[in-house]
């Protein structure tokens, strides 16, 4: 229906009837997006004449607000588009909501637009070979189009990237007839232009986000915090946005700034959070009421972290995550409009009420000797949370995240700063079987440990990585050492170093570690939108 | 975020490594050249200008931001540093039997420019590219045993207002004598991806790409030579080739040379504990067409190229991090020298005497083929990040 409709306005607007005047908001938008593609992009591209695809290599193909930037952009750089830069914002919000994503279809690929660091990709084989070499696959598994459309992408990049088939992993195999005859054709059918998910995507009536909202959330400097989020409706899918709270330790966390809305549930927000110029990248649910993704550093993206809004009366977090048989320790609930008896599951008791508010509930608890190892489901009035406290014996092993990562030199002067990493450690229980790292293995969650390095192998420790490649410090961030060459070093080598992180955890009188791989290497010179 | 190949680790390291590097290497040049005026020609009555003639030999590599240099192998000075014009793409150089002409190829791998290397004097040129057809060669050029043509493979990209369209290669068969400004007088299609080519004494072009063909350039008549990307050994013993194809050269023994990558299972299919890695090559004599293609060096060094021994053809020496000197026939290790920084190209004179290792910054080295010590150093004036390194036998 919302497809039909689209159809017709745009089929009018192609002969004229409709102007400007007299038309619905979202409309008038519409138009303003269809008038710049005219103004701008048709010294090149071509009015087709089919109502259904107005825009030759233009109207075929769907993608994220960061992809339609990226494009336009690559117009302007190399192509020699010239356009304003509200007309480039106004015409990536109209491609984005007419030709975007829906939420389906972003669903396990949000990381490369949240900037999530170290995240190990496995697509299918094929594309995986042919395609993930010089960037993500989720940049493609982040679009949709005809076949044609993936086809005239993979001429793209022999003009674009003419020694693309002499690489490592292309040079022995035929690269170009495999993308052209094998890869394209499967992207137009595993990545189609037209799905199921876009078309009830574009029937479902978009919720304001308007409102209070209750955050909580991890950034990796100051730890969880939790706190009060008022979004403000200025214009159509335009907000400005407030941020009150503290971090577990009390230290206030507060900020403000402003947000647009892409595709009715792209949430894509700019703050000053404590000083820090900090950016939101969050997906709102179909019903309006979740807000949930990643907030980061603008200038240093992997210095960020998870976090969930709600807007109804929800729990979003219990912390620490894990209570052990017979011990009393202090928990927060964080979460939003929280009332009435607090519950902790079976054999876990609140012995007293420490602080207490409708988005934060400080308690003492306690969990019984003889209580259930295992997860309980929390409840606070009538609002529950499943599975969110882990009830345990013993901790029994522990895991790093990332259990592999990159970290890049920089800084000395250069104009590119350091990339670091961070690290934190998740405990688990054996579970009834008793044995560790088996499928019944209890979460109990993140927990706090104590963090150092090592070389990594023979050749890292002959080379004294570890003297050169960095630091790490007690929250678990690691900070590479300076860019350039370094005369103490084998063949005047840049600093970098090939090494264990062990993050070693105390639970009663047990401590157990865990590692996880780091490579320190050479700065990134191109950063894209979407990696 | 990128994935290692599934077959081998130590692939997986290699690419990660050396060979991203330099084809990254290519894929960032976008630096302009200085356009200053040859301030090394001298007068062109003076001929041959301080150089000799009767076979003496002129080591040829081209630096950044743009000039052809000419060293004498003699003094190991250099002699004369000609003005490339246009953006420096990858440095490949082809030179003409009588070792006059040396082609350079550039701006960002389209054009070509015919330099008198005694004078510096622009000879011939070509651009490639026309209308909206953007065409570039990558490394591929030769010239043929008369020293009347040369060749390239074209790879042209047609760019339409709002798309690209890749069209076939093609083998472009240029007259030397056409002066500045020159097209191709004929040209015949050819397989995609390859990069260095070499003129038989036959008169065919051999196309170093996934496999080894040779064309005759008068009728575009194409025959395998050796069959790599496609051979025929059973998948579960072996792992196709994957040929580096970086520089080409021989031309100290009248050779082409390919390097390839390969492991063989001697256990499953994967089980890398039971197989061996090895640098195999193919090496075509250019004067009688003979093949010789086999698998015995460990691949426990990188390389890009071998280069041979005059003195003994199973001699073949490789540069990267390290100088090392392998006997083909036997597999074993003869020699390893390390380096002061990584070089990514290698030749030598053709009494066999000295060893140039040049490319990936701005030194070139000379060593001893018998110890493979240092018997020579030189300062070049730019980068010659993945520049040929050619040697020109001035008739
Ligand atoms: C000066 C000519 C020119 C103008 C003006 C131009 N384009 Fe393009 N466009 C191209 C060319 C050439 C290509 C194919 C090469 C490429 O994808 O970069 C292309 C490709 C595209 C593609 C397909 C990209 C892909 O990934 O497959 C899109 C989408 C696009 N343009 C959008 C636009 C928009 C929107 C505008 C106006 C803001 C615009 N273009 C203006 C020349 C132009
Ligand atoms: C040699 C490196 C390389 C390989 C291999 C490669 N790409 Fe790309 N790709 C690029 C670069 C560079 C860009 C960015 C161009 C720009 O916007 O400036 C890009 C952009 C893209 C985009 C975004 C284009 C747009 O404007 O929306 C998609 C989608 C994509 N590639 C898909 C693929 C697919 C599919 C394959 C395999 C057939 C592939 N890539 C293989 C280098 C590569």
């Amino acid at each position: 229906m919302a497809l039909k409709k689209n159809k017709i306005t745009r089929a009018l607007l192609g002969t004229g009837v409709l102007t400007l005047a007299g038309l619905a908001p979202a409309q008038a938008q519409a138009a303003d997006g269809e008038s710049i593609i005219r103004d701008r992009c048709l010294v090149c591209h071509t009015d087709t004449g089919d109502a259904s695809a107005p825009f030759s290599r233009i109207s075929e193909q769907r993608k994220t607000p960061e992809g339609w930037m990226a494009t336009i952009s690559r117009m302007q750089q190399q192509r020699g588009v010239v356009i304003s830069p509200e007309e480039k914002r106004e015409l990536v919000k109209y491609l984005a909501d007419n030709q975007g994503l829906a939420p389906a279809e972003t669903q396990g690929l949000r990381y490369v637009l949240e900037k999530e660091p170290n995240v190990l990709e496995s697509f299918d084989p094929l594309l995986q070979e042919t395609c993930v070499r010089c960037h993500s696959g989720a940049r493609i598994a982040l679009q949709r189009r005809t076949e044609d459309e993936w086809k005239w992408l993979v001429h793209f990049h022999m003009g674009q990237q003419p020694t693309a088939e002499l690489h490592a992993g292309a040079r022995d195999r035929a690269w170009f007839d495999i993308a052209l005859n094998q890869v394209a054709p499967k992207l137009g059918n595993d990545y189609a232009f037209n799905t199921e998910e876009w078309s009830q995507w574009q029937a479902v009536e978009k919720k304001s986000l308007d409102g209070r909202w209750a955050m909580s959330g991890y950034l990796p400097e100051k730890g969880q915090f939790d706190a009060v989020v008022v979004i403000s409706q200025n214009d159509n899918d335009r907000y400005s946005v407030t941020l009150e709270g503290q971090y577990a330790d009390g230290t206030p966390i507060s900020g403000s700034g402003k947000a647009i809305v892409y595709t009715g549930y792209e949430w894509r927000g700019t703050l000053t959070v404590n000083g820090v110029k900090m950016r939101q990248v969050l997906a709102a649910s179909e019903d309006g009421q979740t807000l949930e993704g990643r907030m980061y550093q603008r200038n240093d993206d992997v210095m960020g972290g998870k976090v969930i809004a709600v807007k109804n009366s929800a729990i979003t977090a219990i912390t620490p995550s894990y209570i052990k048989q017979g011990e009393r320790k202090l928990l927060t609930i964080s979460g939003n409009k929280l009332n009435g008896s607090i519950s902790l599951g079976a054999g876990v008791k609140v012995i007293s009420i420490i602080a207490r508010d409708e988005e934060r509930t400080v308690v003492i608890a306690e969990a019984s000797r003889t209580a259930k190892v295992g997860s309980r489901d929390i409840k606070v009035g009538r609002t529950s949370a499943d599975d969110l406290l882990a009830v345990y014996d013993e901790l029994a092993r522990v895991e790093i995240t990332p259990s592999d990562s990159i970290a890049r030199v920089g800084g000395a002067g250069g104009s590119i700063p350091k990339q670091k990493s961070w690290y934190r450690a998740v405990g688990y229980a054996a579970g009834a079987d008793g044995k560790p790292g088996t499928a019944d293995d209890l979460r109990l969650g993140y927990m706090p440990a104590q963090w150092s390095l090592k070389p990594f192998d023979e050749i890292a420790e002959h080379d004294n990585d570890i003297q050169y490649a960095g630091t790490i410090d007690n929250r678990g961030i690691f900070t590479p050492g300076d860019a350039g060459p370094n005369p103490e070093r084998k063949m005047s080598t840049n600093n970098v170093g090939n090494l264990t992180v062990i993050g070693m955890v105390q639970d009663g009188d047990q401590t157990i570690s865990a590692e996880s791989h780091l490579l320190v290497t050479v700065q990134r010179f191109v950063r894209a939108l979407i990696d | 975020m990128m994935k290692k190949p599934m077959f081998s680790k130590l692939t997986g390291a290699i690419r990660n490594t050396a060979l991203t590097a330099v084809i990254g290497a290519g894929a960032l040049l976008t630096g302009c050249a200085a356009t200053q005026p040859g301030s090394n020609q001298q007068g062109a009555e003076s001929l041959p200008n301080g150089m000799k003639g009767d076979g003496h030999e002129y080591m040829l590599t081209v630096t950044r931001p743009n000039q052809l240099h000419v060293i004498d192998t003699e003094t190991d000075q250099v002699l004369r540093s000609c003005d490339v014009p246009g953006t420096f793409g990858n440095g490949s150089i082809a030179i003409s039997p009588d070792g006059r002409t040396a082609y350079v190829l550039t701006g960002m791998y389209e054009n070509i420019y015919g330099f008198d290397i005694t004078n510096c004097e622009i000879t011939f040129s070509t651009h490639q590219s026309y209308d909206n057809v953007q065409v570039k060669s990558f490394i591929s050029m030769a010239v043929s045993a008369d020293g009347k043509e040369l060749y390239t493979v074209q790879n042209p990209v047609r760019k339409h207002s709002d798309r690209f369209e890749t069209m076939q290669p093609r083998l472009a068969v240029f007259d030397t004598s056409g002066g500045l400004k020159t097209q191709p007088v004929r040209t015949f299609p050819v397989d995609r991806r390859i990069t260095k080519i070499a003129a038989m004494d036959n008169g065919e072009v051999v196309l170093g790409g996934g496999d080894l063909k040779a064309i005759n350039p008068e009728n575009g008549e194409t025959r395998l030579i050796t069959a790599l990307q496609n051979w025929d050994r059973a998948p579960d013993k072996w792992v196709p080739p994957d040929a580096f194809a970086m520089h080409t050269m021989g031309e100290h023994v009248g050779e082409f040379i390919m390097p390839y990558f390969t492991i063989r299972w001697n256990g499953e299919p994967g089980d890398e504990s039971k197989a061996d890695f090895l640098w195999g090559h193919v090496r075509i004599d250019l004067k009688t067409g003979d093949v010789e293609m086999i698998e015995t060096v460990p691949f426990e060094f990188i390389v890009f190229n071998w280069v041979t021994d005059p003195n003994d053809k199973n001699v073949v020496y490789g540069s990267f991090n390290q100088l090392s000197k392998h006997n083909f026939k036997t597999g074993e290790t003869l020699g390893i020298h390390a380096l002061d920084h990584t070089y990514y190209n290698i030749n030598m004179t053709t009494d066999g005497k000295k060893v140039y290792v040049a490319g990936a910054g701005n030194t070139v080295s000379i060593h001893n083929p018998e110890t493979l010590e240092r018997i020579g150093y030189l300062k070049m004036p730019g980068d010659m990040s993945t520049s040929d390194l050619r040697l020109a036998v001035l008739k």
